[in-house]
């Protein structure tokens, strides 16, 4: 609600000032030792933390690229095995009251509980294997999709189901292409915060029980007390979260285009 | 005739549901040498730990641990995030001096702050309540920020064609017409923090249902950790419910609208 418009000149400024001043205030903390290099490393050191833990595999035993590519590898298993599974069966859900009827109260015992909260159990279980690990995303991820796919269906306009069946069309034509691509930006809503959930997730799993990963990474930062470490870790956590997300958006704006013109 | 009988049949299906579930985890659970305790452990299980004290505390106790970190974390996050982001919303020259770093911040798991926090805080008390300060305020912020953003301009041209002033269109127009949006951050909040302290918890503490869920699986007890899993989903249902009717109080517009 900005009443006062800035051009575009004076965003990019202040944009610049901005980060400027940031980092600018937290670089002369740490020189200045108002806060010690126990707790917080400058963005320089960061910096140079980063373009050496590229190549180097000490103190923490693998390169940041490895490390990446572990946690990298693992989320996108268990998501994927969540979307496959959890779209379809929010979409049915939504479509077939029986199904629904059957399934919704298994759902709402399974779903207030945090995937974090089912880390302890599944590695009594399953270990602190691949599959563990797997599984705890596939928790995280698979609860949004569901809900989502089965919300989208639910919403679908009255009217466009009510026009089809006036037009002869069959309960599965009227699921498939009616209710479904109605659906679809709800899916893709569900789907964007399951990424976002699969890949928080993952770190607390990592950070609980692991040899390696962005997670593992940190926690040994901790343990060494590096905070450069920490925060390289930290940053590209978040920096790949977010690309992924962006990824996420450029797919959908392909496969459900109506969305993004709204 | 017909519709109603299936109705009727539609009705026996959730109650089937849950005695599938029940069955299949006696099964799973009366195997030979599984680790998976029966429900009837389960519940004993849960009796036991509301009187016999774990760590110094009973489950009660415990719960109220945690309960007290997310709700001190909250309150700071709702102070702080709600002012964030309507001075956000209000200034664009604040707005476009602060969003790139909060941009930068912003996709970093709250999860992931804990080994970093840790070093700033120890492993006190403190560490706890700023993880889930971390986790619930983004989405606060976010959510005032794009409430203040998606105020329908009839109100504010309204409000400006009476005569309002800056300050009086803030308060009397802008806010009340955010606080929706305010409340649904809040919700996601809630869910978040919850699940930020219990991996807090989880990695470091002494007290709290994350640690209790922790030493259960320490301990190889089973029971313990099914009995605090549903525990920690109780109570997050309860949060919840609060908070709808909360909102229900607060904005009946929107709840009516709703319905």
């Amino acid at each position: 609600m900005n009443i006062v418009k800035l051009g575009k000149k004076k965003i990019m400024f202040l944009h610049i000032v901005g980060l400027v001043v940031f980092f600018g205030a937290w670089e002369l903390a740490v020189r200045t030792g108002l806060l010690p290099h126990q707790v917080l490393a400058a963005p320089s050191e960061v910096l140079n933390t980063f373009i050496l833990k590229l190549t180097e595999t000490k103190p923490d035993g693998d390169t940041i690229i490895n490390h990446f590519f572990i946690s990298f590898r693992l989320a996108l298993s268990g998501f994927v095995v969540a979307v496959g599974v959890g779209i379809p069966l929010g979409l049915f859900m939504g479509y077939y009251k029986a199904l629904d009827m059957y399934m919704t109260p298994i759902f709402e015992i399974v779903r207030p509980i945090p995937p974090i909260a089912w880390i302890p159990i599944v590695i009594l279980i399953l270990g602190i294997g691949m599959g563990a690990k797997v599984f705890i995303i596939f928790v995280a991820a698979f609860v949004p999709c569901v809900i989502n796919s089965y919300l989208g269906i639910k919403l679908t306009n009255q009217t466009l189901i009510n026009v089809s069946k006036t037009f002869g069309a069959s309960d599965w034509q009227i699921f498939r292409t009616v209710c479904i691509p109605s659906s679809l930006p709800m899916v893709f809503a569900g789907v964007r915060t399951s990424l976002g959930a699969s890949w928080g997730t993952l770190v607390a799993a990592e950070m609980l029980a692991s040899t390696g990963g962005l997670g593992y990474m940190i926690q040994m930062g901790r343990t060494l007390i590096r905070p450069d470490i920490i925060i390289v870790g930290m940053l590209t956590i978040g920096f790949t979260g977010a690309l992924m997300a962006k990824g996420l958006s450029l797919m959908e704006d392909k496969i459900a285009p109506w969305r993004s013109k709204q | 005739m017909k519709q109603s009988t299936k109705n009727r049949l539609y009705l026996l299906l959730p109650i089937l549901s849950v005695l599938t579930l029940l069955a299949v985890f006696t099964l799973l659970s009366s195997q030979e040498g599984t680790l998976i305790p029966t429900p009837i452990e389960i519940w004993k299980r849960f009796w036991d730990m509301m009187t016999i004290q774990i760590s110094k505390a009973t489950l009660p106790v415990h719960v109220w641990v945690s309960l007290k970190r997310v709700l001190t974390a909250f309150v700071a996050a709702i102070l702080l995030g709600v002012s964030l982001g309507v001075f956000l919303g209000w200034s664009p020259t604040f707005n476009a001096l602060v969003s790139p770093v909060f941009e930068i911040l912003r996709p970093i798991p709250p999860i992931a702050w804990i080994p970093l926090v840790i070093l700033w805080f120890g492993i006190g008390e403190m560490s706890k309540i700023f993880i889930v300060f971390i986790g619930s305020f983004v989405p606060i912020v976010i959510n005032t920020h794009s409430g203040m953003n998606s105020i329908d301009p009839l109100l504010i041209n309204a409000g400006l064609v009476l005569g309002a002033n800056r300050s009086q269109l803030l308060v009397d127009v802008a806010l009340p017409a955010t606080v929706p949006a305010i409340l649904a951050g809040i919700k996601t909040a809630l869910s978040g923090g919850w699940m930020c302290v219990l991996a807090a918890e989880m990695i470091v503490a002494k007290q709290g249902v994350g640690f209790l869920i922790v030493r259960g699986q320490e301990m190889g007890d089973m029971s313990q950790i099914v009995v605090c899993m549903l525990v920690i989903g109780i109570v997050n249902v309860l949060m919840s419910t609060c908070l709808t009717k909360l909102e229900g109080v607060l904005c009946p517009w929107q709840f009516k609208k709703a319905k």
